[in-house]
């Protein structure tokens, strides 16, 4: 096989405003075969998008092309001038986006988009370019694809954009395909789906791929080769198998540890966790079970939940009926005391609605029961009452950027309700604060800092920290990992099962991902469209569902086959 | 690229992120390389100390009509008085020293202006505030007068108010705040919708803090950046209005000038070739408003993350 | 999109309706005409009369009704200044007042959006500082003082323009437009000017700020690596979306083209509605600015209403919401 992509210690920097230089790629080489289907991975800040983009030229402005270059088919393509890239961009190298709803214009019909492509990229014109661009939508498998032509693309499912976007890629039969993280947006099944159409259609055309991802499952299934990147910087690379299951370097080692696995659940991730001051934590500890309430009575739920159901509904106009939507249709589960229970699901599921509902944000359909601790929650009346009930029963976000107020110090975000309530003096509430920060794993002087100042792991454990500040009995855990790296995530977890440990805690986590879920549930119900599939303990509906869905739900995950890591 | 900087790779500039910069330091930031932005700045400081210290400056009083000297009238720029004195700037027809009126004038201009934004902004980052907090009644009275308002050019509405009230300080003062106070109210309730959406929030619910707290603790402090960010346009515009209505002689009285006024007096001499009583003020009022809108687009550069480039 | 039609229609009533009663009731309780049509020797049997024959003694509500039918019928009173039908005074003025409007309106257009799209995509050169600038100086001169300038410098000194009034018109279908003769044409070229530098910058900015913006979308560096040329992704896919934002404050603007025409036409005795107005106002001819107000309320109300549909038909994403 010739090599028909050679990156040569590329190095690619940006300048900064205080005059430094940022290297987002450090010396990095790499080669693609025609055919193969090269994986190039690491977490955010790796730059693996970096050398994607510098090989069609699109990189921002302001980036240098510091030493090396990108060579295609031997010519040097990273230092052409823009007409020349022209002619490569979609002819010789296609690229798929990451976000397919916002690759594609909002402002021009679908067919407009392909047809352009098509116009610009080979010699068809006209009617011609249309029966191509129906053909290409077939190929894609975009169903009813003529009616597709006149749509536009906020009209258009997530999966059904990337098709298009595939379509598009593939028009002019190019010799490579840069697809950065091309299903991230998507969920499971449809990324399983969308990734075999890409494969079958590169496969027949003998199209090589560069595939950037953050997803090791992903790679495990596709790749023949990959590179492991980490702060714009090259630490390993070999054969997809090797790398994955017998990782030379620390880094990629840790980085396969961290990974979530679906066939085994493990005690503890083996990453490296720094947990904080001991002192510190102790005394946190200490403070957190003094105020513990009376535990629930043995054997029954801590959380009762029966028939809830939300209906969402726009209003009703003069001129047009309400139109109604059921997010949630008659849930019912319990939770028992210090136990993990898990829901499951895709997006429009409702199992976030299922938490909003149960945190009181939203106001769920009458003919509901929510019993926390024996008591039905919408008839606590008094301020006291409904008060001890929000100390006991909390939340953990899962945007770590929007879940901090934004204006507050990380002690204030932590302390500043108990001080409102007038449940702590100012000093108190700073020594609190640092007790926190030091038993989630952040030092203590950081607690003045303001959120901007940690990174989205870090800002997730604040949050755990304003949530334990209650001293809860519950915690309501929605996505708390979705948006970190799954070293972060690993390191994450491990911290949540500790605390849980140490302080009994009864968490209800809410996750997309099975293998996450695998991980920290004891037990766990699957949700579609707003119902519950089925439930039961992980061990029985995570290994041998029962029903259909969770069945096609475990297929489609991505295989992250090697062996355990001790 | 130069050799000797050291470059920075993703780990260390992770690291790096926990030193946060002061108010003074952004400021600074906003700034740097900017050099007309500065000038402006400095404008601006130096119009508003000429304003503070007018009577300090000024070598006449121009209110005080017993001092003016008909005779003086109509002078060029340069020109002795008839008390000895050299006017600056030329006199008007009453005999007034343009250059002293000019820095009186000043002084009212920026008074009616920054009295009329601060007084609308803060009607309506609270209304604005309400709106978003309070969905219902109370939202869509809000909003529909807001509409109202806005579908009304300014300048309009304020010959509208004065058509109604009357002219005076007071009235014009009114007839500004009036015409500010909307757009704030707009801008504020469409920025924290936004922020209202976001976890934080829920996590206050969540603590129990009254909707009073959630305003002023949580809501407020994220939603007042892009008002403070058009604060300077909404000065510059006010200013501007102003001399408008002056100009036209539905504003300030003639007891009173302000700088659209003088402008105004100064406009029956132009086909006269007298053209300094109303070039003078004209370059002052233009010079200020110049300032303010060089330093509000560097603002609203700087805050607009799609010019910063991507970082 | 007839929901939405029909939505916007019924605001659009209320909205001039609770405009024309803030009106009346605004100019009724504060300017009393008799005291300004009533000489120093009338009688209070004469004030009396007067107030009849005005029917301004009845109650305020009663006026309010009796106006309103009055209006459905196309009366909105007689001027006091003129003893005319106030809408006739309107409408021969109004003409002047659109050609004006629509002209700078024009040049704005013209001028502004391609230099606002060449700043946004050159943006360091020397040539975009300098739009930049020139930009913001335009901003910064108020309308009066630049017409000012303006006459000072083509009509005093160069004397190659009149300063004031309208000029000769030519008569198409009964109206007098002064863009069809040559003096006309030398007399509205200042106003026009005046009005359009305003204009020329705000396109500027507004074509700059949203080629800015759009540049950096996924959708442009998709579409470039799709391998669409330049000329292509500026004409299309650029265009297209800076569009929008465009028509929504051109067509928004031009309430406030007329309104600033007020200026314009003091400045430069250009014989329009804003002159009208500002007359009427020092004469506190009541009649006439409770008119004008309510008919440029309805006005106001009216382009709204066709750019908000403009907008819808120009943007897919809110056609069928």
């Amino acid at each position: 096989m010739s090599e028909l992509i050679k990156v040569e210690n590329l190095t690619i920097a940006y300048p900064m405003a205080d005059g430094e230089v940022f290297r987002a790629i450090d010396n990095f080489s790499m080669t693609v075969s025609r055919g193969q289907i090269v994986g190039v991975v690491g977490e955010s800040g790796a730059g693996k998008s970096t050398i994607g983009k510098a090989t069609l030229g699109l990189l921002d402005e302001n980036a240098v092309i510091d030493t090396g270059g990108v060579h295609l088919d031997n010519i040097m393509v990273s230092h052409l001038e823009e007409h020349a890239q022209v002619e490569i961009r979609g002819n010789k190298v296609g690229y798929i986006y990451q976000n397919p709803m916002t690759a594609l214009n909002p402002v021009l019909t679908i067919g407009e988009q392909i047809i352009e492509a098509i116009e610009a990229n080979t010699n068809k014109r006209g009617a011609a370019a249309r029966d191509y661009a129906i053909a290409l939508l077939q190929q894609a498998e975009v169903p009813l694809p003529e009616e597709r032509l006149e749509k536009y693309p906020h009209q258009m499912s997530g999966g059904l954009c990337q098709r298009i976007v595939f379509a598009i890629a593939i028009c002019a039969k190019p010799d490579l395909i840069i697809a950065d993280e091309p299903t991230t947006a998507l969920d499971v099944t449809v990324q399983k789906a969308v990734l075999d159409t890409l494969v079958r259609l590169t496969r027949q055309e003998n199209i090589a791929i560069i595939l950037i991802t953050h997803d090791m499952g992903v790679v495990s299934e596709m790749c023949d080769y990959v590179y492991v990147l980490r702060h714009g910087k090259l630490v390993e690379s070999g054969p997809a198998e090797q790398v994955l299951q017998h990782p030379k370097q620390d880094y990629s080692r840790e980085l396969m540890a961290a990974i979530p696995r679906i066939d085994h659940k493990v005690e503890r991730f083996a990453v490296p966790g720094g947990l904080g001051q001991v002192a510190d934590r102790e005394r946190a500890i200490a403070y957190l079970m003094g105020r513990q309430t009376e535990a629930g009575e043995e054997g029954q739920p801590l959380l009762r939940v029966r028939n809830l159901s939300k209906t969402f509904e726009t209003k009703v106009t003069a001129l047009k009926a309400a139109t109604s939507f059921k997010a949630v249709s008659d849930v019912s589960f319990d939770v028992f005391p210090s136990e993990t229970m898990g829901i499951v699901g895709e997006s429009g599921s409702g199992k976030s609605t299922v938490g909003r509902l149960i945190l009181g944000l939203h106001t769920p359909d009458p003919g509901y029961e929510i019993v926390y601790r024996g008591r039905e929650i919408s008839e606590l009346k008094t301020r006291e009452e409904k008060l001890a009930h929000r100390k006991s029963f909390q939340c953990i976000f899962q945007d770590p950027y929007s879940s901090l107020n934004p204006r507050m110090s990380a002690g204030e975000n932590i302390t500043y309700p108990l001080k409102a309530h007038g449940m702590l003096g100012k000093e108190e509430a700073r020594e609190l604060a640092g007790d926190l920060m030091e038993l989630v794993g952040l030092p203590r002087a950081s607690a003045r800092k303001m959120p901007h100042a940690f990174s989205g792991g870090e800002r997730q454990r604040i949050g755990i920290a304003r949530a334990l500040s209650f001293r809860p009995d519950f915690i309501f855990c929605d996505e708390p990992t979705s948006a970190l790296d799954v070293t972060v995530q690993a390191e994450l977890l491990n911290l949540m099962k500790d605390l849980q440990d140490q302080l009994g805690l009864t968490l209800l986590f809410v996750s997309h991902d099975l293998a996450v879920v695998r991980q920290m549930c004891d037990r766990v119900m699957v949700m579609k469209s707003g119902e519950v599939v089925e439930s039961g303990p992980c061990d029985k509906v995570l290994v041998d569902p029962h029903e259909a869905y969770t069945q096609g739900l475990l297929a489609a995950m991505p295989r992250f086959e090697f062996a355990p890591v001790a | 690229m130069s050799a000797e900087t050291t470059p920075v790779d993703a780990g260390t500039l992770a690291q790096r992120k926990s030193k946060e910069p002061s108010f003074a330091e952004k400021f600074r930031k906003a700034f740097r390389g900017y050099p007309s932005a500065q000038i402006g700045l400095i404008g601006i400081i130096i119009f508003v100390l000429l304003a503070i210290f007018a009577p300090l400056i000024a070598p006449q009083d121009p209110y005080d009509q017993m001092r003016l000297d008909i005779l003086d009238g109509l002078l060029p720029p340069g020109s002795k008085l008839g008390d000895g004195t050299v006017s600056l700037l030329g006199t008007d027809a009453l005999g007034r020293d343009i250059f002293s009126a000019v820095l009186y004038g000043l002084r009212i201009s920026l008074v009616v202006a920054l009295v009329a934004v601060i007084v609308g902004s803060i009607i309506g980052v609270f209304m604005g505030l309400l709106a978003a907090m309070k969905a219902g009644w109370v939202e869509t009275l809000i909003m529909r007068t807001v509409d109202l308002k806005m579908s009304f050019p300014g300048i309009l509405l304020a010959l509208m108010v004065l058509a109604i009230f009357g002219t005076g300080v007071d009235k014009v003062i009114f007839a500004l705040i009036i015409g500010a106070w909307a757009s704030e109210t707009r801008l504020v309730r469409a920025v924290a919708m936004s922020e209202l959406k976001k976890e934080y929030i829920d996590s206050a619910k969540l603590a129990g803090l009254s909707d009073m707290r959630i305003m002023w603790r949580y809501l407020f402090p994220n939603s007042i950046s892009p008002v403070l960010v058009v604060l300077p346009m909404s000065i510059s515009g006010a200013i501007g209005t102003e001399a408008t209505l002056s100009f036209l002689g539905v504003g300030v009285p003639i007891t009173e000038p302000s700088l659209g006024l003088l402008i105004a007096n100064g406009n029956d001499y132009i086909l006269s070739g007298k053209w300094w009583i109303s070039i003078f003020p004209g370059l002052v009022l233009v010079g200020l408003v110049l300032c303010i809108n060089v330093v509000a687009d560097r603002l609203r550069d700087h805050a607009n993350p799609y010019l910063r480039g991507k970082d | 999109m007839l929901n939405f039609i029909l939505k916007r229609l019924a605001q659009s009533g209320i909205l001039v309706l609770v405009m024309s009663a803030l009106v009346f009731v605004g100019m009724y309780v504060v300017s009393d005409p008799i005291a300004v049509l009533a000489g120093e020797d009338f009688t209070e049997e004469d004030r009396r009369v007067l107030a009849q024959e005005l029917g301004v003694d009845k109650p305020l509500i009663v006026q309010y009704v009796n106006f309103l039918g009055n209006v459905a019928k196309g009366d909105f009173g007689t001027s006091f200044v003129y003893n005319r039908p106030v809408l006739d005074l309107i409408l021969e003025r109004l003409p002047a007042t659109l050609e004006v409007a629509f002209m700078a309106m024009f040049i704005g257009l013209v001028i502004g959006i391609p230099l606002g799209v060449y700043s946004g995509l050159n943006q360091k050169k020397p040539t975009t500082k300098a739009i930049s600038f020139m930009t913001t100086v335009g901003y910064s001169i108020p309308n009066f003082w630049q017409g000012v300038l303006l006459i000072m410098l083509f009509a005093v000194w160069l004397q190659w323009l009149p300063a004031s009034g309208r000029g000769d018109t030519t008569e198409i279908f009964g109206v007098g437009w002064s863009l069809f003769n040559l003096d006309g044409l030398s007399h509205i070229l200042l106003p026009a000017m005046n009005l359009a530098i305003y204009k020329i910058c705000l396109q500027t900015r507004l074509a700059r700020s949203g080629t800015q913006e759009v540049m950096y979308q996924d959708y442009m560096t998709f579409a470039r690596a799709k391998g669409i040329g330049r000329d292509r992704l500026i004409r299309r896919h650029l265009v297209r979306n800076i569009l929008i934002p465009i028509v929504t404050i051109t067509g928004l603007q031009i309430g406030s083209l007329i309104a600033f025409a007020t200026v314009t036409e003091t400045v430069f005795s250009w014989p329009g509605i804003g002159k009208l107005l500002l007359d009427s106002i020092h004469n506190s001819d009541r009649p006439v600015v409770v008119a004008y107000l309510i008919l440029i309320t309805l006005m106001f109300v009216s382009i709204n209403f066709i750019v908000d549909v403009l907008y819808a038909l120009l943007d897919p994403r809110i056609r069928y919401t």
